[in-house]
């Protein structure tokens, strides 16, 4: 059904491939050129948004790893993208490191918060888990805004541009091809990750932890890789945003992030390399619609109530979480699943 | 002495509110195995839409209350007829991020018809302070905890010897046999719902009588996650006990241990310590029943 008509497998590796029929590698080099060209011909206020899908899109994928492939819920996502976040502003605005030590620093660091606060899931599952995840997200932002001598507290504090070799990323378009390239780098990581003994280990662990015990494959290793993983790639988008944004402060990680997050890869669909993409693009592309084209179209023709500008994005979100949830579990990824093999088969639809 | 006697005090009364929030956890998840994450929300727009009541409408105390017990009834019947009904017998997971879902439309809606972040509800109780021995006590702490004790009398008279009462508990013990018995176990559902919808929007009247109308009740909501864990997912008596145990741990904390390091707001972050605490020592709880699994 993934294939079209007339091409065959006959080996493993052939099976195994991701870009199998030469339409699929022209697409994928139609891809790579349509968005490595982006600044070119995109609008010039949607680069930033471009910018923000990227850098969700790494925290996204991380989130998919941990919680769509290995099953262990993590309501304190936006907790572990700040633990990044301030770990590179600390390394390169404090002690003056370079930008690739703060981002490396910044992925490590998430990655060994998220295994303490990993831990209990070796014990305690689904609703335990989950609360447990919401008692990280709270106790990370409160250090935060309490250890002021190191994060500036409430007041914030800035960041500096990123650079690499001398290059200093400045501009928004400069800073598009950066967080493009490591998203980039992240998906494919992810791609592979999910075909690997791992990523194999991972899927057992969700479908069913204690069948997976029986047959060898050892919980406390993969679980928490899989929190490490998960909470690298927050890392790497926390430090990201915060090099994106040049200032900090604890408002762009609370709860609710968290659960839009969590939001995104259930729209996308949760367990595959597609799902966050599409997900992440649909909310991100719903939120500008909402707050950045429709309300402002709106405002002064009195039609509105006063809260519907900061009320009307999380009603939506809310919206689409519980009706995704409802009608259509597997997500926008199985949807387009659904399309290209109809899209194949037709006219003759069997 | 006087303080450390107020601090336990105010400690004890704010906890048995935080229980009878719980209590509404728990009995969602005792009779639908649906862990409820909206709860916070649930408590803020109840409390939201009792403040639309009595002030903004300007109806008399009776009345209002009247009407938001009708309310939350009907929000209740309508979270489980829309929402859980169709996702009966979906994974965890899915069931645990519906009600994340839920949370987020809930807040949406709050700040949609009430953009303004604080108010306060008309004065409910006499607010001159009661001397117990060397402490002054607010008297509103004292009627929060007796409404509270008020609460859990009625409800576990009502499950001792009302026959949904006596249905519910069944539901919660085993559902297949309930079902085999006859019982409507989706209208036993819906029934849980109701009521922790009632029993939230009696602890957020409670919380903002108190404290103001905020959006700090939303943490009040999460704050009694704490009293659940600690207390053990399945317990009535667990929470009940928790309660207390967190509002002083809370309370002492505050007092004493943010003159020791200096980081204020200690009160904010104390439950989610107890709940890491507790997922690392006894994820069980006090009084949880331990599941052991089969495949």
């Amino acid at each position: 059904m993934d294939l079209p008509a007339g091409t065959r497998n006959f080996s493993y590796a052939e099976d195994m491939t991701i870009f199998r029929t030469r339409t699929q590698k022209a697409s994928l080099a139609l891809l790579f050129l349509l968005l490595f060209t982006a600044p070119l011909w995109l609008d010039k206020t949607l680069l930033p948004v471009a910018n923000l899908i990227g850098i969700t899109l790494i925290a996204a994928t991380g989130l998919n790893i941990l919680t769509g492939y290995c099953g262990q819920l993590s309501i304190g996502h936006a907790g572990f993208i700040a633990v990044g976040a301030y770990t590179s502003a600390v390394l390169t605005n404090r002690l003056e490191l370079p930008f690739i030590a703060g981002i490396i620093g910044a992925g490590l660091l998430s990655g060994l918060v998220g295994i303490l606060f990993g831990i209990p899931s070796l014990r305690v599952k689904g609703f335990y888990l989950a609360i447990s995840t919401i008692a990280a997200q709270f106790i990370i932002i409160w250090v935060i805004n309490h250890w002021e001598s190191v994060t500036g507290g409430f007041m914030g504090m800035s960041v500096p541009y990123p650079s690499l070799g001398g290059f200093v990323f400045k501009s928004e378009s400069s800073q598009y091809f950066l967080i493009m390239a490591f998203a980039v780098a992240c998906i494919y990581f992810a791609k592979n990750l999910a075909r690997t003994r791992v990523g194999r280990a991972f899927v057992a662990i969700r479908d069913n932890d204690l069948a997976a015990e029986v047959m060898g494959i050892n919980l406390f290793r993969y679980k928490l890789t899989a929190f490490f993983i998960g909470c690298f790639m927050a890392g790497i988008a926390g430090s990201l945003l915060a090099h994106w944004t040049g200032f900090l402060n604890t408002e762009f990680f609370s709860l609710s992030d968290s659960v839009l997050y969590i939001g995104m890869i259930i729209i996308g669909g949760m367990g595959t390399t597609l799902g966050p993409i599409l997900g992440v693009v649909f909310i991100r592309l719903l939120d500008q619609a909402l707050t950045h084209w429709l309300v402002p179209s709106l405002e002064g023709t009195d039609i509105l109530p006063i809260g519907f500008a900061s009320g009307a994005a999380p009603m939506v979100f809310g919206l689409a979480i519980v009706l995704f949830l409802i009608l259509e579990p597997r997500g926008l990824a199985h949807r387009w699943q659904i399309f290209k093999s109809a899209y194949r088969l037709w006219p003759f639809s069997y | 002495m006087a303080e450390l006697l107020q601090l336990v005090i105010t400690g004890i009364t704010v906890g048995m509110v935080y229980a009878l929030i719980a209590l509404g956890f728990v009995l969602v998840w005792k009779s639908t195995g649906v862990a409820n994450l909206a709860l916070g929300q649930i408590v803020l727009l109840s409390s939201w839409f009792t403040y639309g009541m009595l002030v903004q409408r300007g109806l008399p105390l009776w009345l209002g209350f009247l009407i938001v017990i009708v309310f939350s009834i009907l929000l209740g019947w309508i979270v489980e007829r829309v929402i859980l009904r169709p996702l009966i017998a979906q994974p965890i997971l899915s069931l645990i991020t519906v009600t994340l879902g839920l949370a987020y439309f809930i807040q949406g809606i709050v700040v949609f018809i009430w953009p303004i972040s604080v108010a306060a509800l008309p004065r409910l109780f006499p607010i001159e302070p009661v001397h117990i021995g060397p402490a002054v006590v607010s008297q509103q702490y004292l009627w929060a905890a007796g409404i509270s004790l008020l609460f859990f009398g009625l409800l576990s008279l009502f499950f001792r010897y009302s026959r949904m009462g006596v249905a519910m508990r069944a539901t919660a013990d085993d559902q297949k046999a309930v079902q085999a018995c006859g019982i409507p176990v989706t209208r036993i559902f819906s029934r849980s719902w109701m009521f922790a919808c009632v029993l939230a929007a009696v602890g957020g009247v409670l919380m903002s009588s108190i404290g103001g109308v905020t959006f700090g009740l939303v943490e009040t909501g999460l704050k009694s996650f704490s009293v659940v864990i600690l207390g053990g997912l399945d317990s009535f008596l667990g929470a009940i006990l928790a309660g207390p145990i967190i509002g002083l741990a809370e309370n002492l904390g505050d007092g004493y241990l943010t003159r020791l390091i200096g980081w204020g707001g200690v009160k904010d972050v104390i439950p989610f310590v107890v709940i890491i605490i507790v997922m690392f020592i006894k994820p069980y709880g006090l009084f949880g029943e331990e599941r052991i699994e089969r495949i």
